[in-house]
């Protein structure tokens, strides 16, 4: 029965294809669009009584069969996807008209097929408890972002959807790589069976590595991030809401996956370095950006180190709670944007303004606090989970990356809070300012639901984060220019392709050099 | 060679992972994008060489009709839909640097990062 819950939207995806041929009248594409995307809602609250559920496709034993399954921590991540995936889709109804005239050779109802085939990409990807299985969905999912960036009327969105390609396909090929590993050493891709089997011996060592390091690239987490701030920036705004609030998340699920079942302990040090690199690299380049979806991008980089610290530290859980939170209020902050940008007709902070609409100034607000995990906001409830787990010089580390999002996000709103040229309360959309106001009203409802408490410490994070901004603004230090390394022509893209896999095959070789040279090393220190 | 080496069923495998390794060094070297799809589509039959082999039994049959010992039909079953994907999107790759050649370069200048 949870099968239909990805049957149906491939199905709706299906007849999408056939009636962006047939279809004259566009009104077809819209409903089946709005039924795809509603479809597997009334599976999923019909089977939510019986959750924990297990199956196995067609009846098959777990040996020969592909299994499913809902548990506590998959439901967060299908409740995310169920949550912003409907609300995106009414709001691409009326933006992708507003564009269609610019949009070129890609037709409204092909973006919206392919919108169905992410979301049965993901809803795969998110309940299987197949290796294989999981590789192919993630990639149907990935193939349809890929393919939507591209379509996007914006300037340099082939520039992105090639590079987004080329490092898709890299890490892709890794993965499948330590999956052989994986059925080699244990006989099969059913993750119950890999644990059954399962001799942590140095092969399969090597090949967890590997799939972290591919899923890591897959997930845009620093130093493999390189694909997502233009794709996530260069795409249609609804596309940016799907990819950094839920297409990242499923590489996440994989390694939630791999955690669930694999002990990953000898991993911990090298992922704990890396999602605090990243963590403060999105936060740094996110502060000095001037294009307001860039700087979204570059959060989703240091957001996403946050999800890969809740795993380095062996929380299942956190990570889930942490990566449902950020699927919300991301989604929300990027249809906000989009609105902004698409009534200014730019992408620049310095000519935005969200002072026309004062549901949208009350939606950015709510869903900045949310994305600087104040309390009793969704943020809050996953931030909190990770400080548990963590001690020392950790437990502040993980101050500065709250401070330092608040202080860029202190910059969003004061930035769109300044008077611009053309402030119309009327040239906003009325749909797409109450979806965003639905996002940001369920960062609160969730973060009440799952974490009623308030933490003065927050109070003190915002007050020096906004005391962080003054100094840096009367300095004039936010108008420093990120510089750039690569031309923008085909050369710069071959050249950054080039780069990008040496960093992907250094963090591979380092790696390994851990993995088999371990004993030596800690030999030489002790 | 490889095979007087590895006494034949790993021969498959280890051609895999030298393909692998032609095609990762096409990707950190070759700046034209044709060529880089190039280096792709020689990473993607290593993968596939270097799964199907694992799936090899010596003097194993084709697992077709009931046999005595066959090979494992699982890696081939498998990298069936890698090579499907591969297809479709060396495809779109070719399409997607059409589209880029004809990008108005002074545009892409101005663009506002």
């Amino acid at each position: 029965m949870i099968s239909l819950i990805v049957a149906l939207p491939m199905l709706f995806a299906f007849l999408s294809s056939i009636t962006v041929y047939l279809d004259h009248d566009r009104i077809y594409n819209e409903v089946i669009l709005l039924a795809g995307v509603l479809s597997p809602i009334p599976i999923f609250l019909y089977n939510l009584d019986n959750i924990p559920i297990n199956s196995v496709l067609g009846g098959w034993t777990r040996i020969s069969g592909i299994e499913i399954g809902i548990n506590g921590v998959n439901i967060f991540f299908l409740l995310a996807t169920l949550i912003i995936f409907p609300l995106v889709a009414f709001y691409s109804l009326r933006h992708f008209d507003k564009f269609d005239e610019k949009s070129g050779d890609v037709s409204k109802g092909s973006k919206f097929c392919l919108i169905l085939l992410l979301y049965g990409g993901i809803l795969g990807s998110f309940i299987t408890r197949d290796l294989f299985n999981f590789t192919v969905y993630m990639e149907i999912a990935s193939l349809a972002a890929i393919i939507l960036v591209g379509s996007s009327s914006t300037t340099g969105s082939k520039f992105a959807s090639f590079r987004y390609l080329m490092l898709y396909l890299l890490s892709s090929f890794f993965f499948i790589f330590s999956v052989g590993i994986i059925y080699v050493k244990t006989g099969y891709l059913n993750f119950h069976l890999i644990q059954q089997n399962l001799v942590m011996d140095t092969e399969i060592k090597v090949a967890i590595s590997v799939a972290f390091t591919a899923l890591i690239m897959k997930a845009g987490i620093f130093p493999l991030h390189f694909w997502l701030p233009e794709a996530h920036s260069k795409a249609d705004t609804p596309v940016s809401a799907l990819l950094s609030g839920i297409t990242v998340k499923v590489p996440v699920f994989g390694m939630i996956l791999f955690l669930m079942y694999t002990p990953i302990d000898f991993l911990t040090v090298p992922l704990m370095v890396v999602s605090f690199s990243s963590i403060f690299f999105g936060i740094f380049m996110a502060i000095f950006q001037t294009n307001a979806k860039k700087l979204l991008a570059y959060h989703t980089v240091s957001q996403m180190g946050i999800v890969l610290l809740a795993i380095s530290v062996l929380d299942t859980y956190a990570a889930a709670h942490y990566a449902f939170a950020h699927a919300l209020f991301k989604s929300g902050l990027f249809l906000g944007i989009g609105a902004l940008a698409s009534s200014h007709e730019t992408k620049n902070l310095k000519s935005l303004s969200f002072r026309g609409s004062k549901l949208l100034m009350l939606s950015f607000m709510i869903l900045s606090l949310a994305i600087g995990g104040v309390s009793p906001l969704i943020g809050a409830f996953g931030k909190h989970e990770i400080l548990t787990e963590l001690s020392g010089i950790t437990t502040y580390l993980l101050y500065a990356a709250s401070i330092g999002t608040l202080l860029s996000f202190t910059k969003l709103n004061y930035e769109l809070s300044s008077p611009k040229k053309g402030d119309h309360e009327e040239r906003h959309e009325f749909l797409e300012k109450v979806i965003v106001f639905l996002l940001a009203s369920s960062t609160i409802g969730f973060g009440i639901h799952y974490y009623p408490k308030l933490n003065w410490m927050d109070l003190v994070f915002l007050g020096i984060a906004v005391g962080l901004f003054s100094v840096l603004k009367f300095s004039n230090l936010l108008e420093w220019n990120v510089p750039r390394f690569y031309e923008k022509d085909l050369k710069g893209l071959g050249k950054q392709i080039n780069f990008y896999t040496t960093v992907f095959v250094i963090l591979n070789s380092l790696l390994l050099f851990l993995i088999l040279f371990r004993d030596a090393l800690e030999g030489l220190l002790l | 060679m490889i095979e007087s080496i590895t006494g034949g069923y790993l021969t498959a495998p280890i051609t895999g992972v030298i393909l692998i390794m032609i095609g990762l060094y096409g990707l950190m070297v070759k700046r034209d994008l044709i060529k880089q799809v190039i280096a792709i589509n020689i990473i993607s039959p290593g993968v596939v060489l270097y799964f199907t082999g694992l799936g090899y039994v010596p003097e194993g049959e084709a697992p077709l009709l009931a046999h005595s010992e066959v090979v494992d039909p699982i890696p081939a079953a498998l990298m069936l839909t890698t090579l499907v994907i591969d297809v479709a999107v060396t495809a779109f790759a070719l399409a997607l640097i059409i589209k880029i050649e004809e990008i108005d370069l002074e545009e892409l200048e101005g663009d506002e990062d």
